[in-house]
């Protein structure tokens, strides 16, 4: 390796960067905009359902069981009804997700000492929302009639009787409960994933496009040094990128930071590496931008997105994808991630993930240089 | 003295067809060698695989010596490319695009700003250093891109079709550069499609569809020409010339050129008067008769017609 | 004008198919997205791992446990036995809950005692969190109100009443019913989402990324030098892609319906109808791109950082109902969210035009305008 010519690509590669200001902007803007829409906008928090009651019954006792639902911040009651067909409409038209129906007999029932039912629809399409609302609403009626069981108990047998056992819940790491605080963290991983395959994957490719790849492998330029420079200079970037999507999270968002900073540095470069010799290796293979950028998406960008249990938890999925997220090296990232911004974890637990990580970055430079051909055919 | 290139029975298939087949030829040191053909005769091909850009199907070559089916590293070293596209940096100024070459071949550190200095002064762009590449014309891209290429001084320069869309003041000052680092003793092997600028090469090969039909110098490749005389002819009537004179015996070839016709016949002291009476005859009036000295162009015309005729 | 615009559409063909690896690309993305959107993407949470810590390990603590494992929902993976190895697992990730039982449990219970079961959740995924927590809720309540029956039954037979008689205690229950989605799993949500994220990318990627090519390579001034007209040019380069993304559409489609049996109780025409509403927007979109682009790279990136927002604030993985009340109004200026919900509807509720009318026309005025300002913008750069 000849530093001199090393030095000479990656300073032309750095030039190409900064000519270009558009894709420099958005480059950099790329992760504010990602933090923006997960960190603000969308979350899977569910609350404010809208509800419709529809209380065949009109007695006392009805109105009590839905103020329940009216006194939870859980429920948005929309408006009452006056038969099925407003709900079927209203869950047609989404406009509401849930609809309780408090049955004519239910307060004969209830006096009477018998089994008293209620009952709630939901709409089943968003099956994430409607599975939450559903365990709400019925844990609203559950915790009220436990409060009712133990009012008619005190009636007639004197002592109000608790639950014998009673769950106690503590949640760790993320109190609130909030997914921002779950998703921030590995946002970082997807963002980086993403600028990092999509630019470096175009670089060579567009080489081969203008013609200047030709130029240059008449030269006694060696394939490694083409990469290194390039990966160099993608880094610089990279690293810009990283730090904004952090800081901004941090700051902005504030989500929590509990672990060591040098740490997350470290990993944190050791997965750019590997993110763009990859998006080099690609580039190599492909001919045509097009075709580079399309590969990026598939093998880098979906599988960080979907494979890296940065939302979606792997756990869940069918085996065979298990399998297949072992080969994604976001995946050990996000782990990381998660671990120092949330659990304040380092090596110890994080170690074999750090492993693989600088494992999948050589190997995958190494790959890139040997797919550089020096032969144009 | 050895020669700079060497090349012998060298093969390049792609699939089934044949872009090199079988060639032969040699360059000497200090030459200017022109490599001729029409588009698709192989030209390119040849270059790439002379630079180590194509792995040669069979078939030996060195290049300053090395051979370049093993040692295209090494020959890395020693030559400057200048590629169809002239493929320079658009985003990058002039001067960029000098440090980075400078950088990739390896200019020592002394030479470095003199070497600079000289390209710009060689491509007349010595203020334009500090402008973008991609908004500078034709003519000094081109001029560019051979500075680029001889930054650090190779003995051997292979050049493919550098005049291709340039206009012809440019071409003039191009060559006028190649003579002056053939004068310096470097090695160039040009090639291009423009027949007049075979007559500014000491040597030629001309090439057709994957074969050389022709080696030497521009005055051998003119004799070589033996059986073809060229008469010039300014008529009144070129269309009815032509049906005239393509039935006439002792006429090989009649085409327009300029105003007037070139006819190219065997033997020119039967065929002058023969082509007199015949367009008298047909009530043509006939303003210039005269033999000339056939052109570059004529004789490579003449010649992938010939092989035309023979593969026909 | 018919003999250009069909010579231009036939070469825009013949460059987009013309190699394998190109073709490749057209249809094969958008079925390995399908296909690996449709597998992982997955909200649900079947299989939760949880530990099982035992302080007790008595008759009742055994009856607790059997009531997780029998609820089917829950993998226990480990036993620890001490805090270390609890935030051990937690930390590294390897349980999503933790179950503590404290000595003395079965004696509390028998004594008449209120005790409790520790619950210790794992919140860095807060979405799965609140899912296991609260099944894990139910079952402890569950348990609990069984251990209050026995008791009850017991408080009797020692009061020795005479007339046996079952004292009936108001049971308010809660009967679900689920529409449209019965199993709730989460792929029906998503795969109609992601027949129209692939259709988006398809033909808002490929027009953009073909025009600025030619562009980039020069051709376009080639094109620009002919009698082509401007209308022809942008018809030639939008329709060819119109037809790839309708193909794909169908392809994507027809490939969720056999995978994953995703159910379909709407009208095939409808969707069709409405793709074809919606192909005008996207394809809109790409014309514009490709007139503020100079280079390929800057057209890519462009496309995905519109497109991504766009796209996440369409009501696809998030509820739009869940976004800040602000932002919510900004998507009613957004076209994926009424494909998207057409989409759904067509898949899900089989609804028809008649409740989904409002959307389809919100789609055709953006198409229209879309279409027509990058047209007119694209003409003009042309002359």
């Amino acid at each position: 390796m000849n530093l001199r010519r090393l030095k000479a690509v990656t300073k032309k590669e750095l030039l190409h960067i900064v000519r270009d200001p558009r894709s420099l902007i958005l480059a950099l803007a790329q992760p504010l905009v990602m933090l923006l829409l997960y960190g603000y906008a969308l979350t899977l928090d569910v609350d404010r359902i809208p509800t419709y009651v529809y209380d065949q019954d009109r007695t006392p006792e009805s109105r009590e069981l839905i103020d329940q639902f009216r006194g939870s911040r859980y429920f948005q009651i929309q408006g009452s009804v006056n038969g099925y067909k407003a709900i079927d409409q209203g869950i047609n038209t989404s406009k509401i997700l849930l609809s309780i129906v408090v049955p004519s007999q239910y307060s004969h029932h209830l006096l009477a000492g018998e089994e008293a039912p209620v009952q709630i629809l939901v709409d089943g399409s968003d099956s994430n929302t409607a599975g939450i609302a559903l365990g709400y609403a019925e844990a609203v009626v559950a915790s009220y009639a436990a409060q009712m069981r133990s009012n008619a108990q005190v009636r007639r047998g004197g002592q109000a009787l608790q639950p014998p056992v009673e769950p106690r819940i503590r949640v760790w790491y993320n109190s609130d409960l909030k997914s921002r605080n779950y998703i921030v963290p590995g946002l970082i991983a997807v963002t980086m994933m993403m600028i990092a395959s999509m630019l470096s994957s175009l670089t060579i490719a567009r080489e081969w496009e203008n013609g200047t790849m030709e130029q240059l492998l008449s030269t006694p330029v060696r394939p490694g040094e083409l990469v290194l420079g390039k990966l160099l200079a993608y880094f610089t970037l990279g690293v810009a990128d990283m730090l904004i999507a952090i800081v901004v999270g941090v700051f902005a968002f504030q989500v929590p930071f509990r672990g060591n900073v040098a740490f997350l540095m470290l990993t944190s470069c050791l997965f750019l590496l590997g993110a763009l010799s990859w998006g080099i290796f690609l580039s190599a293979t492909a001919r045509t931008q097009l075709m580079a950028y399309q590969l990026g998406m598939l093998s880098s960008f979906l599988p960080a997105y979907l494979l890296s249990g940065f939302i979606y938890s792997i756990q869940n999925m069918p085996k065979v994808i298990q399998a297949i997220s072992y080969l994604v090296p976001a995946r050990y990232f996000v782990t990381i991630l998660n671990g120092v911004f949330l659990k304040g974890v380092g090596m110890r637990i994080l170690g074999g993930e750090v492993i693989l990580l600088t494992l999948y970055a050589v190997l995958v430079f190494v790959g890139a240089s040997r797919k550089m051909r020096l032969k144009v055919a | 003295m050895p020669s700079a290139v060497e090349i012998r029975d060298l093969v390049k298939r792609f699939g089934s067809f044949v872009a090199v087949d079988h060639i032969n030829l040699e360059v000497g040191r200090g030459e200017i060698f022109g490599f001729l053909g029409p588009n698709g005769a192989g030209k390119s091909t040849t270059i790439r695989m002379l630079c180590g850009l194509l792995q040669p199907t069979s078939g030996k070559a060195t290049v300053g010596g090395l051979d370049i089916a093993t040692q295209s590293e090494a020959i890395k070293q020693h030559i400057g490319y200048m590629s169809q596209k002239f493929s320079l940096y658009d985003d990058l100024t002039v001067e960029e695009n000098i440090d980075f070459f400078s950088g990739i071949y390896g200019v020592p550190r002394e030479r470095r700003s003199e070497r600079k200095d000289y390209v710009l002064r060689m491509a007349g762009i010595e203020e334009r250093r500090t402008s973008l590449t991609r908004l500078l014309s034709g003519g000094w891209k081109q001029r560019l891109a051979l500075g680029c290429a001889i930054l650090h001084e190779p003995p051997i320069l292979f050049l493919d079709e550098p005049t291709s869309g340039v206009d012809p003041i440019a071409r003039r000052t191009f060559w006028d550069l190649i003579y002056q680092l053939s004068a310096a003793g470097q090695t160039i092997f040009v090639s291009t499609h423009y027949m007049d600028e075979a007559e500014y090469c000491h040597r030629l090969a001309l090439m057709y569809r994957g074969k050389i039909i022709a080696l030497g110098t521009p005055a051998e490749l003119k004799q070589s020409l033996a059986s073809h005389h060229l008469l010039r002819l300014e008529v009144s009537d070129l269309v009815g010339s032509m049906k005239v004179l393509e039935s006439l015996e002792g006429v090989s070839e009649v085409a327009v050129f300029g105003g007037g016709l070139h006819v190219t016949v065997a033997d020119p002291s039967p065929a002058i008067p023969a082509i007199w009476a015949a367009l008298k005859q047909a009530g043509i009036a006939v303003s210039v008769l005269e033999q000339i000295e056939p052109s570059m162009e004529d004789v490579f015309v003449a010649m992938i017609e010939e092989e035309e005729r023979k593969a026909a | 004008m018919r003999e250009r615009l069909i010579e231009i559409i036939r070469k825009e063909f013949r460059q987009a198919f013309r190699e394998p690896r190109m073709r490749g690309m057209l249809f094969m993305p958008p079925l390995i997205q399908l296909f690996v959107f449709g597998f992982a993407v997955n909200l649900d949470v079947d299989h939760s791992r949880i530990a099982w810590m035992d302080g007790d390990r008595t008759y009742e603590s055994r009856e607790l446990l059997a009531g997780f494992q029998g609820s089917g929902r829950f993998d226990i993976v480990a036993e620890p036995s001490n805090d270390q190895q609890v935030q051990d697992l937690l930390d590294s990730n390897k349980v999503d809950m933790i179950v503590r039982v404290l000595p003395g449990f079965e004696r509390d219970i028998h004594r008449g005692r209120t005790t409790s079961v520790q619950i210790l959740i794992n919140g860095a995924n807060s979405n799965t969190a609140s899912i296991v927590s609260s099944y894990a809720s139910s079952i402890v309540n569950n348990f609990s109100s069984n251990v209050m029956e026995q008791r009850n039954r017991d408080r009797l037979a020692a009061r020795m009443m005479p007339t046996a008689a079952h004292i009936a205690v108001p049971d308010i229950t809660a009967k679900s019913r689920v529409w449209f989605n019965p199993e709730l799993k989460s792929r029906n949500y998503f795969v109609p989402g992601i027949v129209v994220n692939i259709i988006m990318m398809v033909t808002l990627m490929l027009t953009a990324m073909a025009i600025v090519r030619e562009k980039e390579i020069g051709t376009m001034e080639q094109l620009m030098v002919t009698p082509i007209q401007p209308i022809e040019l942008i018809l030639g380069k939008t329709l060819p892609f119109a037809l790839v993304g309708i193909v794909d559409t169908i392809l994507v489609v027809v490939a969720a319906l056999l995978m994953f049996h995703v159910p379909f109780r709407g009208s095939a025409l409808l969707l069709l109808a409405s793709g074809g509403l919606f192909l005008m927007t996207s394809l809109g979109a790409g014309l514009f791109i490709s007139t503020i682009s100079q280079t390929q790279q800057q057209a890519m990136m462009t496309t995905s950082m519109f497109f991504q927002p766009f796209f996440l604030l369409s009501g696809f993985a998030f509820p739009i109902r869940n976004i800040p009340e602000p932002v919510q109004y900004l998507t009613f200026l957004n076209p994926v969210r009424y494909f998207m919900e057409i989409v759904r509807g067509i898949f899900l509720k089989g609804s028809g035009v008649d409740v989904l009318w409002p959307q389809m026309l919100a789609l055709a005025v953006f198409g229209v305008v879309i279409l027509s300002l990058s047209a007119m913008r694209f003409r003009k750069r042309l002359d």
